[in-house]
């Protein structure tokens, strides 16, 4: 199945934009979490504690509703699904 | 209205906007960009959760206070100090409604609203918050 990444101010620097991502069926928004870290050790550090929890600037949004970064991680995914990466808001 | 746009604002518009027969009270907040010894801010959003968590926030502000109307723009882009970056102009009966719906908004917006800015200086950058 296909995932649309979208990320957003550092985490977008960090992980070069948009992307699409392909996924087996059924996998979680924390296995998704893991296969970019996997690519890119920045990332990893940037959302993962070194025991693995992740980080309080992690932020996440599934299909635009914000999702709890723990909790939220066992979420399966589905095909077209959008996640967006992202930290905290620093507007207005 | 509700927006995020890359071009200034008129603040009159907005103004304009707020004004009404049943209001005693129209006010304004103007963000502008500090100078903090930073060249410009390049300011980011997730447009459409941005926008769909401002019609939340307009909501719950006229809800909570009794506004009788709240607009607000944010501009995205490249900014240099002084210039406008955000404008949220609300009417109310009186003036204690305006203010404190007018400040709800902006904390609001601050906390949850997916925009970000990043300081541009001479040595660097850095995202602001982070």
């Amino acid at each position: 199945m296909r995932i649309t990444v979208r990320a957003f101010a550092s985490f977008r620097e960090i992980l070069g934009g948009d992307m699409d991502v392909e996924l087996a069926e059924g996998a979680t928004m924390h296995f998704l979490l893991s296969s970019l870290s996997l690519n890119n050790p920045r990332f990893k550090e940037e959302a993962f504690s070194s025991s693995g929890e992740p980080r309080d600037h992690l932020l996440l949004m599934l299909n635009r509703k914000r999702i709890d970064p723990v909790g939220g991680l066992q979420i399966s995914l589905c095909e077209g699904d959008e996640v967006a990466v992202f930290p905290p808001a620093s507007g207005g | 209205m509700i927006d995020i746009t890359e071009g200034d604002f008129s603040i009159q518009e907005l103004v304009e906007m707020a004004r009404r027969p049943d209001a005693g009270a129209v006010v304004v907040f103007l963000g502008t960009v500090r100078d903090d010894g930073v060249q410009r801010l390049e300011v980011e959003s997730f447009r459409e959760a941005a926008l769909l968590e401002l019609e939340r926030i307009r909501e719950e502000a006229v809800s909570r206070f009794g506004l009788l109307s709240a607009d607000l723009v944010h501009r995205v882009g490249s900014l240099s100090t002084g210039e406008n970056m955000v404008l949220i102009a609300v009417s109310a009966p009186h003036r204690e409604e305006a203010f404190k719906g007018c400040r709800y908004i902006l904390e609001q917006l601050k906390k949850r609203v997916p925009v970000w800015k990043k300081e541009i200086g001479k040595e660097g950058s850095r995202w602001v918050g982070q």
